[in-house]
């Protein structure tokens, strides 16, 4: 037990004269998961825009008309602002705005009485996907109107041709109204539908950083289990495996004091990593210890995975590419680089039976505290056995290399 | 103390020991030579655990190094040949970890500590990271880690390649203060000069035989007051050869088209006679050096060979 303490504290400090290694392991997952909540605008998946719209008929069609783009769901998309004519060109030129919806005067005179009009949109050459959503939104409201005009425009022409409408013309032209819904009610209610709905992945209020922060998390704790299996060939490269093998002190006092080493190098980590993307980051973190900890676990269990790797490859170089064979695939499948949700079912149910794929649909659950204890015990038995066996055969390929 | 019996350790086809016998005692530094791939390493390697003999028993402190390894290791002190060392740890760390690798404790490791430190000369650096440390310091706190728990028995597998004299002459004083302190030693060297002046018994291996044993003087005394004359020029091994054991008193050691060593009886006088004979038998010599009986002159000519080949 001693000499599993000394061997932890012999790595500490080493690892400690040497930081960086650790920072660049997490640095590079963690940095294109913030390159991607920088290119995806933030916490909210759904793009914001600003349509520009420049009133010149001011009559109640136009009001509903402008409406019509702050109702949900444009409205979470799109920020309406009323603007003068002059000004709404000068700020489209510049691209400040997604889109610029020009009213002329007469859209009442004209719905009302059948005649023909013109609207005008201005759309940001720079912007892609805001434009297109106005324009097609703008495209079946015109479709709506033309229809309404069509059907009901005798009840309604009679309400534009007095001005502003007394209430006997209001009742007249509502009962009228209500007497053409009645007649149309066998063309225009639809059938029953009865829509199922399954939940297959829980991303209500999901954004970029809930979407891929825990992914490039585990990918971070990979590369990290990686490079410190890797450990073991600077220990053969400096002899001092060779030297230690040479002691009274057992090999296995030495990978249990590595392994030490991991458990609390991971602990540091996941917890400065998902504290960081809790607070940082914005992710929802219903439990920070479980969730860092269950990281740590992971990583801890990955770390002995690779081991054997490193353990049984006849020089470093061999072991690199191998190490890098694995993880890099094992990364892409199992759910660290693309999530789950993204990828095609097939790849997504081989993903989720990996290691890290196991681990990352727990973390998940961890995270939003949907995680189901008998299931986490189980993951973390079937994986802490794997990493037992993955331990012993390390030591097995040790002992026998020094004790010929 | 060490005791080797009947030692052979084959891998595959190869024997690399094939049947060594010694016995190192208490106080004594036991030289081991040989050329590269005598076997010299691979019979340190059995004695320290390493690796497990074919046949045959070491026994280190009584104990078994196969049945008993661990009290076999924790007897032992082993200075590695290359520098085996955490870089980026001071040397007070390497030594702890070391030291509590041998089961020591504090506060005796830490006075331990103390103490090789003093006695290395490397007191003042203690503290600093190894990977800055010179090739000597490198290697006396090589030696130091292996010295750290004070153990009976010691094995130096050629402590003092690529050491500056400074050093080396200060790491042979720290093998002879741990010998005087009764320490058993068995030390690999490729160099003869430290073997002569340093070792009290000493062993000479070759394709994994011990071809020669016993004490500087009684191993001088295999060359009978041989001298050893090394001829360096342009021959022809086929004329030169017999040319020279044509002459009374003179052995044949090494003959090749570029270097001809001789052993030889009262050399100084047969001087004339050998290049007269050389020069009828077509040769062109460009050098002569004379060399009085030695380990060296004994080396080359029980293995036929130099120590450095």
């Amino acid at each position: 037990m001693r000499f599993i303490a000394l061997s932890a504290w012999k790595d500490l400090r080493i690892l400690r004269r040497d930081p960086f290694s650790v920072v660049i392991w997490m640095g590079i997952p963690l940095c294109i998961g913030l390159l991607m909540r920088l290119v995806f605008g933030g916490g909210d998946t759904r793009p914001q825009g600003r349509l520009l719209v420049a009133d010149q008929d001011g009559t109640i069609a136009s009001s509903l008309l402008t409406g019509s783009f702050s109702n949900d769901p444009l409205g979470k998309m799109l920020t309406v602002e009323k603007v003068d004519l002059a000004a709404g060109r000068a700020r489209i030129d510049r691209g400040d705005g997604s889109a610029l919806l020009i009213i002329p005067a007469g859209l009442q005179d004209a719905f009302l009485n059948d005649r023909p009009y013109r609207l005008q949109l201005l759309t940001n050459a720079g912007q892609r996907i805001l434009p297109k959503i106005v324009e097609e939104s703008l495209r079946g409201m015109v479709d709506g109107a033309f229809y309404v005009q069509r059907v009901a425009g005798a009840q309604l022409r009679p309400l534009g041709d007095r001005g502003v409408p007394g209430d006997a013309e209001v009742s007249r032209g509502s009962v009228a109204l209500n007497h053409l819904m009645l007649d149309l009610r066998g063309y225009l209610a639809p059938p029953l539908i009865q829509l199922e709905t399954t939940v297959v992945e829980n991303r209500k209020n999901a954004g970029t950083a809930d979407f891929f922060f825990p992914n490039m998390i585990f990918m971070g704790l990979l590369l990290m289990a990686n490079g410190l299996s890797r450990d073991i060939w600077k220990e053969r490269a400096r002899g001092t495996l060779r030297r230690l093998a040479a002691s009274p002190s057992p090999m296995w006092g030495f990978l249990a004091g590595r392994l030490a080493m991991v458990l609390l190098v991971y602990c540091a980590v996941a917890l400065a990593a998902v504290t960081a993307a809790r607070y940082v980051a914005g992710v929802h973190v219903a439990n920070l210890a479980a969730a860092a900890g269950w990281a740590a676990a992971a990583g801890t269990i990955f770390y002995l995975l690779l081991l054997p790797i490193a353990a049984y490859s006849f020089d470093p170089r061999s072991s690199d590419v191998r190490g890098n064979m694995l993880v890099f695939p094992l990364a892409m499948v199992g759910g660290c680089f693309f999530p789950f949700e993204v990828m095609p079912d097939w790849l997504a149910n081989i993903g989720r039976w990996t290691p890290n794929g196991m681990a990352v649909v727990q973390f998940k659950a961890v995270l939003t505290g949907s995680a189901n204890l008998g299931h986490l015990a189980l993951v973390l038995t079937g994986l802490g056995a794997l990493g037992l066996a993955a331990f012993l055969f390390s030591l097995r390929g040790l002992n026998t290399e020094f004790r010929q | 103390m060490i005791e080797v019996e009947q030692l052979r350790k084959s891998f595959g086809e190869l024997t690399a020991v094939d049947g060594v016998t010694f016995t190192a005692h208490a106080g004594e530094i036991f030289g081991l030579l040989g050329p590269n791939g005598a076997g010299k390493t691979t019979t340190i390697s059995c004695i320290s655990g390493l690796l497990t003999p074919t046949a045959g028993h070491v026994r280190v402190m009584g104990h078994d190094a196969v049945h008993d390894g661990p009290a076999a290791r924790e007897a032992l002190g082993v200075a590695p040949q290359e520098v085996a060392l955490y870089e980026e740890l001071s040397a007070v760390e390497n030594l702890r970890f070391w030291g509590g690798a041998q089961r020591m404790h504090n506060p005796l490791l830490k006075e331990r500590i103390g103490k090789v430190l003093e006695i290395t000369g490397l007191q003042d650096r203690a503290r600093e990271p190894v990977k800055r440390f010179s090739g000597g310091m490198k290697r006396r706190l090589n030696l130091a880690c292996a010295i750290v728990h004070a153990p009976k028995v010691l094995l130096l597998d050629e402590p003092t390649v690529g050491v500056d004299p400074q050093s080396r002459m200060r790491l042979l004083e720290l093998v002879r203060s741990e010998a005087a302190a009764g320490t058993c030693i068995l030390y690999t060297t490729h160099y003869m000069e430290e073997a002569e002046t340093l070792c009290d018994r000493l062993a000479i291996m070759d394709h994994g035989k011990i071809i020669a044993s016993g004490t500087l003087a009684e191993l001088r005394s295999l060359l009978a007051e041989r001298d050893l004359l090394r001829l360096s020029g342009f021959f022809a091994p086929a004329a030169a050869r017999p040319a020279m054991e044509r002459l009374d008193g003179i052995e044949v050691l090494q003959a090749d088209e570029s270097l001809l060593i001789l052993s030889v009886t009262e050399a100084s006088r047969k001087l004339p006679a050998i290049f007269t004979a050389l020069a009828a038998a077509g040769a062109d010599v460009r050098g002569t050096t004379l060399t009085q009986p030695s380990l060296e002159s004994l080396f080359i000519r029980l293995t036929g060979k130099e120590l450095r080949e």
